[in-house]
């Protein structure tokens, strides 16, 4: 069943231990280091996941994945986050509550998830974001179905929550009502379960900017990017479809599957193409795949869903 | 002295371009537009626009409002300047959106969407306004049909006003302070020209309309007094774009 593409190299499966060794020290090692130099320690990684390589796609430089943001807890501007999010609000200490319809719900640090569901693999991702731009992101995380089998959803469960912070007293934003806070996202089990859904706990090899959602985040990436909820408190299973933040705000605008489709326009522009942050003035724009480019992947999630209703 | 200052053509013409050389030219020229400096120049570019274009408006309730004040007299010097300014803004918006959308085929796909129509019937109305902000022009059409013409620029105003409150996901922070503002002083220029005619109000339906013609009659004349301004020598030295 799995793609020759998802078997790991013999190289990598034999520098696994060499690189958990590495790994390791590094993270006991900077958990005494303030966080800048431990950007600097933890280094390019070595765990790529070949099987999300994307050959022959250029990455989005790292200088425009941090400071290009949707991260509205920060302000509209996407040159806001980098700014504001950086003026001392803290994400450590951090607790993500894993809860809901499973058997086994807890409370946990990041950091703590990340060496029980580990080793940290780096996946290169395309990210299409709803309002027609993308990049290619190298993220490092770990597959959330690793999570939901620790955290062994009950049968009830049909639907998994994710919720990201609610701290009015550090984030501006928060104190306003213009978006109803926290802001929170879902998946259906189905999706959640599949092997592109992604926990991110860094991108370029270092820890997760505040801007790019830190400690901990969602990386769907064959769904617009508003999906992947960032700076996540809580992950929650549940019964019945969750009201998600833009599905509530604007619901012919924004739908509860978002699934990336160029054949379904957004109201207000085309989905058809999108332009690629990073390639300059006169590059025009790149035809959107569908399911941005996961269909071989994703498709099977929607047999017989008629996807113009259920955009 | 400061009227003086605010009524030089010279200032007023640095100003308007020099908006546009240190927001739009020196940032893409210097490299520090961000990372999709085509957006950072399609939205700078419609936010001057849409400013200047509240600019020029606030300029004629400004002056019934404040008949003596001499700075909005000045100000009002440069009304055409102003106006024609906004279309030029807007025109460059509209380049940026065509550069963006990557040349015809992303432009006709854009056409596709009620949003981009609100803007392009406000941009067209800006053009119609700038290619007769000329002497000729109004002495073709004669005052007052040029007059009329050119209250189009409220409707143009409307439409940007509201292409700008939707282009925000879910906000609509400068389409409201365009909105609120020019509205109030819409209404106080208004009520203040009824004002000024007590004895003519009385309870007869005939005189009520009577009133209402003379105050929109006023309206008119106060801002072809403002045309008239422009007439001078000094104020037709700026023509269409």
């Amino acid at each position: 069943m799995l793609p020759d593409s998802a078997i790991t190299p013999e190289e990598h499966y034999l520098r696994r231990r060499e690189f958990l060794r590495v790994f390791g020290l590094g993270v006991a090692a900077s958990a005494f280091l303030p966080l800048s130099i431990r950007a600097a320690e933890t280094g390019p990684n070595h765990s790529l996941n070949s099987a999300y390589k994307l050959d022959g796609v250029k990455l989005t430089p790292e200088e425009f994945v941090t400071s290009y943001n949707n991260f509205y807890e920060w302000g509209f501007g996407k040159d806001q986050p980098k700014e504001e999010a950086n003026h001392g609000w803290r994400t450590q200490p951090w607790n993500i509550e894993i809860g809901g319809l499973c058997a086994n719900a807890s409370k946990i640090d990041p950091e703590q998830l990340k060496q029980l569901l580990g080793p940290i693999e780096q996946r290169n991702y395309r990210h299409r974001c709803v309002e027609a731009w993308s990049m290619v992101i190298p993220w490092d995380g770990f597959a959330l179905k690793k999570l939901i089998d620790l955290a062994q959803p009950t049968s009830g469960a049909r639907f998994v929550k994710f919720i990201s912070f609610l701290d009015p007293a550090n984030c501006p934003a928060q104190r306003k009502n213009e978006l109803p806070w926290p802001y929170t996202e879902a998946l259906t089990l189905a999706e959640a379960s599949n092997e592109l859904a992604f926990l991110a706990t860094g991108l370029y090899g270092k820890p997760l900017r505040n801007q790019n959602g830190a400690p901990i985040r969602l990386v769907v990436p064959w769904k617009y990017g508003f999906k992947s909820a960032k700076s996540l408190v809580k992950i929650e299973f549940v019964a019945e479809q969750p009201t998600t933040t833009w599905n509530e705000m604007a619901p012919s605008e924004y739908g509860f599957y978002a699934n990336v489709n160029p054949n379904v326009d957004h109201p207000r522009w085309s989905q058809k193409s999108e332009r690629v942050i990073g390639a300059g003035f006169f590059s025009g724009k790149q035809p959107t795949l569908m399911f941005n480019g996961y269909e071989k992947q994703v498709a099977h999630l929607y047999a017989g869903m008629d996807l113009r209703k259920n955009f | 002295m400061l009227a003086r200052i605010v009524g030089s053509r010279l200032a007023a013409l640095s100003l308007i371009v020099g908006v546009g050389v240190w927001v739009l030219v020196i940032p893409a020229f210097a490299g520090t537009l961000g990372a999709n400096p085509l957006e950072a120049l399609l939205h700078r570019s419609g936010e001057i626009a849409i400013w200047t274009l509240g600019a020029v408006l606030s300029l004629t309730p400004l002056r019934v409002l404040f008949p003596h004040s001499q700075i909005i007299g000045a100000l009002n010097r440069h009304r055409r300047a102003i106006g024609v300014s906004a279309c030029v803004y807007g025109l460059l918006h509209f380049a940026a959106h065509i550069l963006y959308e990557g040349g015809w085929d992303g432009l006709l796909l854009s056409l596709s969407k009620p949003f981009i129509w609100y803007g392009l019937a406000g941009l067209s109305i800006l053009v119609a306004l700038t290619a007769t902000s000329n002497q000729f022009s109004i002495r073709k059409l004669g005052g007052r049909n040029w007059k009329r013409l050119h209250r189009l620029a409220y409707i143009a105003a409307a439409l940007l006003i509201y292409h700008q409150a939707i282009a925000g996901k879910g906000h609509w922070h400068i389409a409201r302070w365009l909105l609120f503002p020019l509205a109030a002083l819409q209404v106080a220029r208004v009520t203040k020209t009824l004002l000024r005619k007590p004895a003519r109000i009385s309870a007869s339906n005939q005189n009520v309309r009577y009133v209402a013609k003379k105050t929109i009659t006023t309206i008119v004349s106060a801002d072809t007094s403002m045309t008239a301004m422009n007439n001078t020598p000094q104020g037709s030295r700026v023509n269409a774009c």
